[in-house]
Protein backbone atom coordinates (compact mmCIF):
# COMPACT_ATOMS: atom_id res chain seq x y z
CA UNK A 1 0.00 0.00 0.00
CA UNK A 2 2.60 2.39 0.69
CA UNK A 3 4.80 1.31 -1.79
CA UNK A 4 1.88 2.15 -3.99
CA UNK A 5 1.62 5.55 -2.71
CA UNK A 6 5.17 6.18 -3.29
CA UNK A 7 4.83 5.24 -6.85
CA UNK A 8 1.67 7.48 -7.46
CA UNK A 9 3.93 9.90 -6.02
CA UNK A 10 6.85 9.30 -8.15
CA UNK A 11 5.14 8.89 -11.60
CA UNK A 12 2.90 12.55 -10.63
CA UNK A 13 7.00 14.19 -9.55
CA UNK A 14 7.58 12.92 -13.25
CA UNK A 15 4.43 14.58 -14.77
CA UNK A 16 5.45 17.78 -13.40
CA UNK A 17 8.92 17.24 -14.73
CA UNK A 18 10.74 16.20 -11.91
CA UNK A 19 14.34 14.22 -12.85
CA UNK A 20 14.16 12.64 -9.15
CA UNK A 21 11.20 11.43 -10.13
CA UNK A 22 11.36 9.75 -13.40
CA UNK A 23 14.82 8.22 -12.16
CA UNK A 24 12.74 6.75 -9.10
CA UNK A 25 10.35 5.31 -11.44
CA UNK A 26 13.44 3.61 -13.69
CA UNK A 27 15.55 2.33 -10.85
CA UNK A 28 12.30 0.70 -9.21
CA UNK A 29 11.02 -1.11 -12.30
CA UNK A 30 13.96 -1.21 -14.92
CA UNK A 31 15.38 -4.71 -13.30
CA UNK A 32 12.18 -6.48 -13.38
CA UNK A 33 11.44 -5.22 -16.98
CA UNK A 34 14.54 -6.09 -18.39
CA UNK A 35 14.99 -9.80 -16.85
CA UNK A 36 11.11 -10.39 -17.90
CA UNK A 37 12.89 -9.15 -21.60
CA UNK A 38 15.85 -11.13 -21.08
CA UNK A 39 13.81 -14.43 -20.27
CA UNK A 40 11.49 -13.48 -23.68
CA UNK A 41 13.64 -13.40 -26.06
CA UNK A 42 17.10 -15.16 -24.37
CA UNK A 43 18.97 -12.00 -25.80
CA UNK A 44 20.43 -9.87 -23.46
CA UNK A 45 21.18 -6.71 -26.42
CA UNK A 46 17.22 -7.32 -27.09
CA UNK A 47 16.19 -7.34 -23.59
CA UNK A 48 18.03 -4.03 -23.29
CA UNK A 49 16.52 -2.49 -26.20
CA UNK A 50 13.17 -3.74 -25.26
CA UNK A 51 13.34 -2.28 -21.31
CA UNK A 52 14.46 1.24 -23.12
CA UNK A 53 11.80 1.71 -25.77
CA UNK A 54 9.37 0.75 -22.97
CA UNK A 55 10.72 3.28 -20.92
CA UNK A 56 10.63 5.50 -23.86
CA UNK A 57 7.23 5.03 -24.21
CA UNK A 58 6.48 5.68 -20.96
CA UNK A 59 8.24 8.82 -20.90
CA UNK A 60 6.39 9.64 -24.08
CA UNK A 61 3.07 9.01 -22.27
CA UNK A 62 3.19 10.24 -19.31
CA UNK A 63 1.66 13.26 -20.04
CA UNK A 64 -1.63 10.84 -20.33
CA UNK A 65 -0.94 8.48 -17.71
CA UNK A 66 -3.45 7.85 -15.05
CA UNK A 67 -2.55 8.13 -11.87
CA UNK A 68 -4.75 5.75 -10.22
CA UNK A 69 -3.06 3.05 -11.77
CA UNK A 70 -0.17 1.21 -10.63
CA UNK A 71 2.70 2.09 -13.32
CA UNK A 72 4.46 -1.34 -13.09
CA UNK A 73 1.63 -3.82 -14.65
CA UNK A 74 1.52 -0.95 -17.68
CA UNK A 75 5.36 -0.89 -18.40
CA UNK A 76 5.13 -5.05 -18.04
CA UNK A 77 2.33 -5.63 -20.53
CA UNK A 78 4.85 -3.36 -22.61
CA UNK A 79 7.95 -5.25 -22.53
CA UNK A 80 6.11 -8.44 -22.95
CA UNK A 81 3.88 -8.01 -25.69
CA UNK A 82 6.85 -6.41 -27.19
CA UNK A 83 9.32 -9.39 -26.57
CA UNK A 84 7.02 -11.89 -27.73
CA UNK A 85 6.82 -9.82 -30.84
CA UNK A 86 10.88 -9.73 -31.23
CA UNK A 87 10.73 -13.21 -30.65
CA UNK A 88 8.43 -14.08 -33.32
CA UNK A 89 9.82 -12.09 -35.92
CA UNK A 90 13.30 -13.80 -34.68
CA UNK A 91 12.21 -17.06 -35.71
CA UNK A 92 11.25 -16.19 -39.26
CA UNK A 93 14.65 -14.32 -39.45
CA UNK A 94 16.28 -16.65 -37.58
CA UNK A 95 18.83 -18.09 -40.16
CA UNK A 96 19.98 -14.42 -41.00
CA UNK A 97 20.46 -13.90 -37.20
CA UNK A 98 22.08 -17.05 -36.12
CA UNK A 99 25.30 -15.39 -35.20
CA UNK A 100 23.69 -12.48 -32.78
CA UNK A 101 22.19 -14.60 -30.52
CA UNK A 102 24.13 -14.26 -27.45
CA UNK A 103 23.80 -16.97 -24.58
CA UNK A 104 23.67 -16.32 -21.10
CA UNK A 105 27.50 -17.17 -19.54
CA UNK A 106 27.75 -20.38 -17.70
CA UNK A 107 28.68 -18.65 -14.37
CA UNK A 108 26.08 -16.80 -12.14
CA UNK A 109 22.94 -17.27 -10.27
CA UNK A 110 21.21 -18.17 -13.72
CA UNK A 111 20.48 -21.72 -14.27
CA UNK A 112 21.26 -22.35 -17.56
CA UNK A 113 19.33 -25.55 -17.95
CA UNK A 114 16.02 -24.18 -17.11
CA UNK A 115 16.73 -21.49 -19.38
CA UNK A 116 17.55 -23.70 -21.97
CA UNK A 117 14.20 -25.30 -21.54
CA UNK A 118 12.41 -21.90 -21.24
CA UNK A 119 14.15 -20.85 -24.66
CA UNK A 120 12.42 -24.13 -26.18
CA UNK A 121 8.85 -22.87 -25.33
CA UNK A 122 6.84 -20.71 -27.65
CA UNK A 123 7.48 -17.36 -27.01
CA UNK A 124 3.81 -16.87 -26.20
CA UNK A 125 4.14 -19.78 -23.15
CA UNK A 126 7.17 -17.68 -21.93
CA UNK A 127 6.01 -14.58 -21.61
CA UNK A 128 3.12 -15.97 -19.33
CA UNK A 129 5.81 -18.10 -17.15
CA UNK A 130 7.80 -14.92 -16.94
CA UNK A 131 4.98 -12.60 -15.92
CA UNK A 132 3.35 -15.46 -13.15
CA UNK A 133 6.49 -16.75 -11.70
CA UNK A 134 9.26 -13.76 -12.20
CA UNK A 135 6.83 -10.85 -11.77
CA UNK A 136 4.43 -12.38 -9.47
CA UNK A 137 1.02 -11.74 -11.76
CA UNK A 138 -1.76 -13.81 -10.72
CA UNK A 139 -3.64 -15.58 -13.96
CA UNK A 140 -6.34 -12.97 -14.24
CA UNK A 141 -3.74 -9.79 -13.70
CA UNK A 142 -1.88 -11.69 -16.43
CA UNK A 143 -5.21 -12.49 -18.82
CA UNK A 144 -5.94 -8.58 -18.34
CA UNK A 145 -2.12 -7.60 -19.45
CA UNK A 146 -1.91 -9.28 -22.48
CA UNK A 147 -5.64 -9.29 -23.54
CA UNK A 148 -6.51 -12.84 -23.36
CA UNK A 149 -9.38 -15.26 -21.81
CA UNK A 150 -8.03 -16.40 -18.29
CA UNK A 151 -8.92 -20.13 -19.41
CA UNK A 152 -6.19 -19.38 -22.48
CA UNK A 153 -3.74 -18.11 -19.39
CA UNK A 154 -3.91 -21.36 -17.62
CA UNK A 155 -3.72 -23.89 -20.38
CA UNK A 156 -0.68 -22.25 -21.51
CA UNK A 157 0.88 -22.03 -17.82
CA UNK A 158 0.03 -26.22 -17.47
CA UNK A 159 1.14 -26.63 -20.83
CA UNK A 160 4.67 -24.71 -20.20
CA UNK A 161 5.25 -25.82 -16.99
CA UNK A 162 4.66 -29.16 -17.90
CA UNK A 163 7.15 -28.77 -20.83
CA UNK A 164 9.83 -27.43 -18.30
CA UNK A 165 9.45 -30.15 -16.10
CA UNK A 166 9.71 -32.42 -18.44
CA UNK A 167 13.09 -30.83 -19.59
CA UNK A 168 14.63 -30.27 -16.59
CA UNK B 1 18.36 -13.12 -10.26
CA UNK B 2 20.54 -11.19 -12.15
CA UNK B 3 21.97 -11.68 -15.63
CA UNK B 4 25.48 -10.79 -16.62
CA UNK B 5 25.87 -7.79 -17.82
CA UNK B 6 22.68 -5.89 -15.88
CA UNK B 7 24.24 -3.08 -14.65
CA UNK B 8 26.08 -2.16 -17.36
CA UNK B 9 23.01 -2.27 -19.14
CA UNK B 10 20.83 -0.71 -16.70
CA UNK B 11 23.30 2.59 -16.59
CA UNK B 12 23.17 2.68 -20.51
CA UNK B 13 19.37 2.69 -20.74
CA UNK B 14 19.62 5.51 -17.91
CA UNK B 15 21.60 7.42 -19.68
CA UNK B 16 18.91 7.39 -22.50
CA UNK B 17 15.77 7.41 -21.37
CA UNK B 18 17.08 10.54 -18.81
CA UNK B 19 18.15 12.35 -21.74
CA UNK B 20 14.52 11.96 -23.54
CA UNK B 21 12.93 13.41 -20.45
CA UNK B 22 15.18 16.42 -20.53
CA UNK B 23 13.48 16.83 -23.75
CA UNK B 24 10.19 16.39 -22.76
CA UNK B 25 7.27 19.17 -22.96
CA UNK B 26 5.25 18.65 -19.97
CA UNK B 27 1.62 19.52 -20.92
CA UNK B 28 -0.07 21.67 -21.30
CA UNK B 29 1.46 22.90 -24.29
CA UNK B 30 0.62 26.64 -25.55
CA UNK B 31 0.19 27.03 -28.93
CA UNK B 32 2.50 28.89 -30.54
CA UNK B 33 2.24 30.18 -34.09
CA UNK B 34 6.06 30.30 -34.94
CA UNK B 35 6.17 26.76 -36.74
CA UNK B 36 2.88 27.53 -38.28
CA UNK B 37 5.07 30.17 -39.67
CA UNK B 38 8.11 28.02 -40.54
CA UNK B 39 5.91 25.20 -42.04
CA UNK B 40 4.31 28.57 -43.96
CA UNK B 41 7.58 29.28 -45.42
CA UNK B 42 8.88 25.47 -45.75
CA UNK B 43 5.48 24.46 -47.75
CA UNK B 44 6.14 28.49 -49.83
CA UNK B 45 9.37 26.96 -50.74
CA UNK B 46 8.00 23.56 -52.15
CA UNK B 47 5.36 25.41 -53.90
CA UNK B 48 7.83 27.64 -55.48
CA UNK B 49 9.86 24.71 -56.67
CA UNK B 50 6.97 22.66 -58.61
CA UNK B 51 4.88 25.37 -60.16
CA UNK B 52 5.75 26.77 -63.24
CA UNK B 53 5.92 30.31 -62.28
CA UNK B 54 7.93 28.89 -59.12
CA UNK B 55 11.33 31.12 -60.01
CA UNK B 56 9.20 34.48 -59.14
CA UNK B 57 8.26 33.08 -55.82
CA UNK B 58 11.52 31.55 -55.34
CA UNK B 59 13.18 35.02 -55.87
CA UNK B 60 10.78 36.34 -52.95
CA UNK B 61 11.82 33.83 -50.44
CA UNK B 62 15.15 34.05 -51.60
CA UNK B 63 15.17 37.96 -50.40
CA UNK B 64 14.50 36.06 -46.94
CA UNK B 65 16.13 32.83 -46.50
CA UNK B 66 19.42 33.24 -48.63
CA UNK B 67 22.41 35.30 -48.33
CA UNK B 68 21.59 38.62 -50.13
CA UNK B 69 25.14 39.31 -52.22
CA UNK B 70 25.99 35.74 -54.10
CA UNK B 71 27.67 35.05 -57.20
CA UNK B 72 25.45 34.07 -60.17
CA UNK B 73 27.86 30.75 -60.98
CA UNK B 74 30.50 29.10 -59.36
CA UNK B 75 33.69 30.92 -60.65
CA UNK B 76 35.81 29.03 -57.74
CA UNK B 77 36.60 27.34 -54.43
CA UNK B 78 37.62 29.54 -51.91
CA UNK B 79 40.82 26.57 -50.99
CA UNK B 80 42.16 23.70 -52.73
CA UNK B 81 40.83 20.79 -53.60
CA UNK B 82 37.75 19.41 -55.66
CA UNK B 83 34.03 19.12 -54.92
CA UNK B 84 31.79 16.01 -55.69
CA UNK B 85 28.12 16.71 -56.33
CA UNK B 86 25.65 14.62 -56.78
CA UNK B 87 21.88 15.94 -58.69
CA UNK B 88 18.88 14.68 -60.91
CA UNK B 89 21.16 14.52 -63.81
CA UNK B 90 24.36 12.31 -61.93
CA UNK B 91 28.00 12.77 -60.33
CA UNK B 92 29.75 16.07 -60.90
CA UNK B 93 33.21 17.48 -60.17
CA UNK B 94 33.94 20.43 -59.67
CA UNK B 95 37.99 22.34 -60.05
CA UNK B 96 39.21 24.67 -58.30
CA UNK B 97 38.45 26.89 -61.11
CA UNK B 98 34.93 26.72 -61.02
CA UNK B 99 34.73 24.50 -63.77
CA UNK B 100 32.78 21.38 -63.53
CA UNK B 101 32.41 17.33 -65.30
CA UNK B 102 29.25 15.32 -65.35
CA UNK B 103 30.77 11.55 -64.58
CA UNK B 104 27.67 10.30 -65.48
CA UNK B 105 24.12 9.22 -64.00
CA UNK B 106 24.99 8.14 -60.90
CA UNK B 107 22.63 8.82 -57.62
CA UNK B 108 25.55 8.75 -54.95
CA UNK B 109 29.53 9.19 -54.91
CA UNK B 110 32.40 9.26 -52.43
CA UNK B 111 35.79 10.48 -53.27
CA UNK B 112 38.55 7.70 -52.98
CA UNK B 113 41.00 8.46 -49.84
CA UNK B 114 43.47 10.39 -51.65
CA UNK B 115 40.91 11.67 -54.48
CA UNK B 116 42.58 10.09 -57.28
CA UNK B 117 39.38 8.07 -58.19
CA UNK B 118 35.13 8.22 -57.50
CA UNK B 119 32.67 5.77 -56.41
CA UNK B 120 29.35 6.26 -57.33
CA UNK B 121 26.02 3.97 -57.40
CA UNK B 122 23.34 3.84 -59.34
CA UNK B 123 19.97 1.69 -60.01
CA UNK B 124 21.84 -1.86 -59.52
CA UNK B 125 25.24 -0.88 -59.67
CA UNK B 126 28.46 0.11 -57.92
CA UNK B 127 31.04 1.88 -60.35
CA UNK B 128 34.97 2.83 -59.70
CA UNK B 129 35.34 5.94 -61.72
CA UNK B 130 38.02 8.36 -63.02
CA UNK B 131 37.93 11.72 -62.31
CA UNK B 132 37.41 12.68 -65.74
CA UNK B 133 34.95 10.09 -65.96
CA UNK B 134 35.92 6.85 -67.15
CA UNK B 135 34.99 3.92 -66.00
CA UNK B 136 37.61 1.70 -63.94
CA UNK B 137 35.38 -1.14 -63.12
CA UNK B 138 31.86 -1.84 -62.29
CA UNK B 139 29.96 -4.79 -60.29
CA UNK B 140 26.48 -5.13 -60.77
CA UNK B 141 24.42 -5.32 -57.08
CA UNK B 142 20.78 -4.49 -56.58
CA UNK B 143 19.60 -1.79 -54.62
CA UNK B 144 23.86 -0.67 -54.27
CA UNK B 145 23.56 3.03 -52.41
CA UNK B 146 25.98 4.67 -50.11
CA UNK B 147 29.37 4.39 -51.05
CA UNK B 148 32.54 5.15 -48.56
CA UNK B 149 35.97 4.64 -49.57
CA UNK B 150 38.84 4.18 -47.13
CA UNK B 151 42.18 2.82 -47.06
CA UNK B 152 46.20 3.64 -47.86
CA UNK B 153 47.85 4.47 -50.56
CA UNK B 154 48.22 0.87 -51.55
CA UNK B 155 45.06 -1.06 -49.97
CA UNK B 156 41.86 0.14 -50.31
CA UNK B 157 38.03 -1.09 -49.31
CA UNK B 158 34.26 0.36 -50.36
CA UNK B 159 31.86 -0.67 -47.93
CA UNK B 160 28.01 0.25 -49.28
CA UNK B 161 24.98 -1.10 -48.98
CA UNK B 162 22.41 -3.14 -50.45
CA UNK B 163 18.59 -3.64 -49.48
CA UNK B 164 19.27 -6.47 -47.06
CA UNK B 165 23.37 -6.65 -46.99
CA UNK B 166 26.50 -4.17 -45.62
CA UNK B 167 29.48 -5.22 -48.63
CA UNK B 168 32.84 -4.52 -48.09
CA UNK B 169 34.89 -4.40 -51.70
CA UNK B 170 38.29 -4.44 -52.42
CA UNK B 171 39.53 -0.99 -53.85
CA UNK B 172 40.01 -3.20 -57.38
CA UNK B 173 36.35 -4.51 -57.35
CA UNK B 174 37.36 -7.90 -55.94
CA UNK B 175 36.16 -9.86 -53.25
CA UNK B 176 33.03 -8.66 -52.67
CA UNK B 177 32.04 -9.58 -49.08
CA UNK B 178 28.59 -9.73 -47.06
CA UNK B 179 30.45 -7.56 -43.96
CA UNK B 180 29.24 -7.13 -40.44
CA UNK B 181 27.48 -10.52 -39.84
CA UNK B 182 24.65 -9.43 -38.01
CA UNK B 183 21.47 -7.65 -38.73
CA UNK B 184 20.82 -6.22 -42.28
CA UNK B 185 21.80 -2.33 -42.32
CA UNK B 186 19.58 0.43 -41.73
CA UNK B 187 18.00 1.95 -44.94
CA UNK B 188 19.11 5.29 -45.49
CA UNK B 189 22.45 5.73 -42.75
CA UNK B 190 25.50 5.55 -44.37
CA UNK B 191 28.35 3.34 -42.89
CA UNK B 192 30.90 4.98 -41.19
CA UNK B 193 35.19 4.01 -41.32
CA UNK B 194 36.81 4.36 -38.37
CA UNK B 195 40.40 6.74 -38.94
CA UNK B 196 43.23 5.52 -38.19
CA UNK B 197 42.26 1.82 -37.83
CA UNK B 198 42.99 -0.58 -40.42
CA UNK B 199 39.81 -1.70 -41.92
CA UNK B 200 37.20 -1.29 -39.36
CA UNK B 201 33.73 -0.19 -39.93
CA UNK B 202 30.51 0.95 -37.75
CA UNK B 203 26.59 0.93 -39.12
CA UNK B 204 23.39 1.26 -37.90
CA UNK B 205 21.59 -1.96 -38.45
CA UNK B 206 18.14 -2.48 -38.37
CA UNK B 207 17.70 -2.72 -34.79
CA UNK B 208 18.76 0.44 -34.24
CA UNK B 209 22.00 -0.49 -32.77
CA UNK B 210 25.58 1.21 -34.22
CA UNK B 211 27.85 -1.86 -34.86
CA UNK B 212 31.26 -1.64 -35.30
CA UNK B 213 33.46 -4.70 -36.40
CA UNK B 214 37.20 -4.87 -37.95
CA UNK B 215 36.23 -6.26 -41.68
CA UNK B 216 39.69 -8.51 -41.69
CA UNK B 217 39.08 -10.05 -38.75
CA UNK B 218 36.18 -12.15 -37.67
CA UNK B 219 33.65 -11.15 -34.69
CA UNK B 220 32.10 -7.57 -33.92
CA UNK B 221 33.78 -5.05 -31.40
CA UNK B 222 30.90 -3.79 -30.13
CA UNK B 223 27.20 -2.97 -30.76
CA UNK B 224 25.98 0.21 -29.05
CA UNK B 225 22.31 1.01 -27.35
CA UNK B 226 19.69 1.58 -29.44
CA UNK B 227 19.11 4.96 -31.32
CA UNK B 228 16.06 4.87 -32.65
CA UNK B 229 16.38 8.25 -33.73
CA UNK B 230 20.29 8.01 -35.44
CA UNK B 231 20.05 10.65 -38.31
CA UNK B 232 23.65 10.43 -39.57
CA UNK B 233 27.11 8.67 -37.89
CA UNK B 234 30.60 10.09 -38.20
CA UNK B 235 33.81 9.21 -36.81
CA UNK B 236 36.12 12.05 -35.20
CA UNK B 237 39.10 11.89 -37.24
CA UNK B 238 41.32 10.65 -34.45
CA UNK B 239 39.15 7.57 -34.43
CA UNK B 240 38.13 8.31 -30.55
CA UNK B 241 34.71 8.60 -31.23
CA UNK B 242 31.81 8.00 -33.32
CA UNK B 243 29.13 10.75 -33.36
CA UNK B 244 25.47 9.75 -34.07
CA UNK B 245 23.12 12.60 -34.85
CA UNK B 246 19.77 12.06 -33.67
CA UNK B 247 16.71 14.30 -32.63
CA UNK B 248 17.64 16.95 -30.57
CA UNK B 249 20.83 14.72 -29.30
CA UNK B 250 23.94 14.10 -30.16
CA UNK B 251 25.17 10.45 -28.84
CA UNK B 252 29.14 9.94 -28.22
CA UNK B 253 30.25 6.04 -28.65
CA UNK B 254 33.25 5.56 -27.26
CA UNK B 255 35.65 4.16 -29.91
CA UNK B 256 37.16 1.28 -27.60
CA UNK B 257 34.12 0.25 -26.43
CA UNK B 258 31.08 1.98 -27.87
CA UNK B 259 30.32 3.15 -24.17
CA UNK B 260 27.36 5.91 -24.98
CA UNK B 261 26.76 9.92 -23.60
CA UNK B 262 24.15 11.51 -24.68
CA UNK B 263 24.05 15.67 -25.34
CA UNK B 264 21.33 17.38 -25.92
CA UNK B 265 21.39 19.51 -28.39
CA UNK B 266 18.22 21.16 -29.57
CA UNK B 267 17.55 21.16 -32.75
CA UNK B 268 20.60 19.32 -34.62
CA UNK B 269 20.17 18.22 -38.40
CA UNK B 270 23.78 17.45 -38.78
CA UNK B 271 27.18 17.12 -37.96
CA UNK B 272 30.63 17.17 -39.81
CA UNK B 273 34.42 16.98 -38.30
CA UNK B 274 37.32 18.79 -39.47
CA UNK B 275 40.40 17.11 -40.30
CA UNK B 276 41.86 18.74 -37.10
CA UNK B 277 39.31 17.36 -35.11
CA UNK B 278 37.09 20.67 -34.73
CA UNK B 279 33.40 19.76 -35.22
CA UNK B 280 30.59 21.71 -36.72
CA UNK B 281 27.35 21.03 -36.13
CA UNK B 282 23.75 22.55 -38.15
CA UNK B 283 20.77 23.38 -35.63
CA UNK B 284 17.33 24.59 -36.40
CA UNK B 285 15.41 26.36 -33.88
CA UNK B 286 11.94 28.00 -34.39
CA UNK B 287 12.50 28.53 -38.27
CA UNK B 288 15.95 29.50 -38.41
CA UNK B 289 19.24 27.52 -38.75
CA UNK B 290 22.55 28.43 -37.82
CA UNK B 291 26.32 26.57 -38.23
CA UNK B 292 28.44 26.30 -35.02
CA UNK B 293 32.00 25.30 -35.07
CA UNK B 294 33.12 24.19 -31.84
CA UNK B 295 29.71 25.81 -30.31
CA UNK B 296 30.14 29.44 -32.05
CA UNK B 297 27.90 30.35 -34.88
CA UNK B 298 29.54 30.80 -38.44
CA UNK B 299 26.92 31.32 -40.20
CA UNK B 300 22.88 31.70 -39.50
CA UNK B 301 20.17 32.28 -42.10
CA UNK B 302 16.09 31.63 -41.91
CA UNK B 303 15.07 28.23 -43.81
CA UNK B 304 17.32 25.06 -43.74
CA UNK B 305 20.47 24.17 -44.37
CA UNK B 306 22.04 20.98 -45.60
CA UNK B 307 24.73 19.02 -43.75
CA UNK B 308 28.65 21.03 -44.11
CA UNK B 309 31.29 19.96 -45.87
CA UNK B 310 34.71 20.96 -44.78
CA UNK B 311 37.68 22.02 -47.01
CA UNK B 312 41.04 19.52 -46.72
CA UNK B 313 42.33 22.22 -44.89
CA UNK B 314 39.89 22.91 -42.63
CA UNK B 315 39.71 26.54 -42.97
CA UNK B 316 36.24 26.68 -44.57
CA UNK B 317 32.84 25.06 -45.03
CA UNK B 318 30.34 24.57 -47.45
CA UNK B 319 26.66 24.45 -46.95
CA UNK B 320 24.07 24.60 -49.17
CA UNK B 321 20.66 26.09 -48.43
CA UNK B 322 18.11 24.78 -50.94
CA UNK B 323 14.86 26.94 -50.34
CA UNK B 324 17.13 30.02 -51.75
CA UNK B 325 19.23 27.57 -54.34
CA UNK B 326 22.44 28.84 -53.08
CA UNK B 327 25.42 27.49 -51.49
CA UNK B 328 27.56 29.50 -48.82
CA UNK B 329 31.33 29.32 -48.22
CA UNK B 330 31.44 29.67 -44.64
CA UNK B 331 35.31 30.64 -42.96
CA UNK B 332 35.58 28.53 -39.91
CA UNK B 333 37.48 30.62 -38.29
CA UNK B 334 35.83 33.76 -38.34
CA UNK B 335 32.23 35.30 -38.79
CA UNK B 336 32.71 37.43 -41.92
CA UNK B 337 33.99 35.94 -45.28
CA UNK B 338 31.23 34.58 -46.45
CA UNK B 339 30.74 33.80 -50.20
CA UNK B 340 27.67 32.85 -51.99
CA UNK B 341 26.91 31.08 -55.07
CA UNK B 342 23.52 31.25 -56.79
CA UNK B 343 21.71 29.52 -59.26
CA UNK B 344 23.15 25.97 -57.87
CA UNK B 345 20.42 23.41 -58.89
CA UNK B 346 20.69 24.80 -62.69
CA UNK B 347 24.55 24.51 -62.81
CA UNK B 348 24.02 21.00 -62.44
CA UNK B 349 21.04 20.55 -64.70
CA UNK B 350 19.04 19.53 -61.55
CA UNK B 351 15.39 19.89 -60.28
CA UNK B 352 16.08 18.93 -57.23
CA UNK B 353 18.94 20.48 -55.26
CA UNK B 354 22.10 18.92 -55.75
CA UNK B 355 24.24 17.45 -52.41
CA UNK B 356 27.81 18.19 -51.77
CA UNK B 357 28.82 14.43 -51.55
CA UNK B 358 32.68 15.28 -50.26
CA UNK B 359 35.66 17.85 -50.97
CA UNK B 360 39.07 16.50 -51.20
CA UNK B 361 41.95 16.52 -51.38
CA UNK B 362 45.10 18.43 -50.33
CA UNK B 363 47.68 18.21 -53.47
CA UNK B 364 50.03 15.19 -52.21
Amino acid sequence: MGAGRDERAEVRAAQRGSASGIEALFRLHWPRAYRAAFLVVHDAAAAEDIAQEAFLAAVRNLDRFDRGRPFGPWLHRIVVNRAIDWTRSRQLRAEAELVDVEAPEESGPLDASLLGALAALPPEHRAVIVLRHLLDYTPGEIAELLGLPRGTVNSRLRRGLDSLKESV
Amino acid sequence: MEIPGEHEARERSWAVVQAAFAEREPQPRRRSWKPVAALALVLAGAAGLLSPSGRAVLDEIREVVGVERSAPALFSLPASGRLLVTGDSGAWVVEEDGSRRLLGPYADATWSPFGRYVAATRKDELAALEPDGDVRWSLPRPGARSPRWTGSATDTRIAFVTDSRLHVVGGDGTRDVDAGGGPAPAADIAPAWRPRRRFELSYLDSLHRVATFGVETSGTSWRSIAIPDAQQLTWAPDGTRLLVVGRNRLVSLRGADGTATVRRERGVTAASWAPDGRLAIVRTVRGRSEVLVDGRVRFSTAGAIDRPVWSPDGRWLVVALPQADQWVFVRASAKTGLRAVANVSSQFRSRSFPVIAGWCCLSE
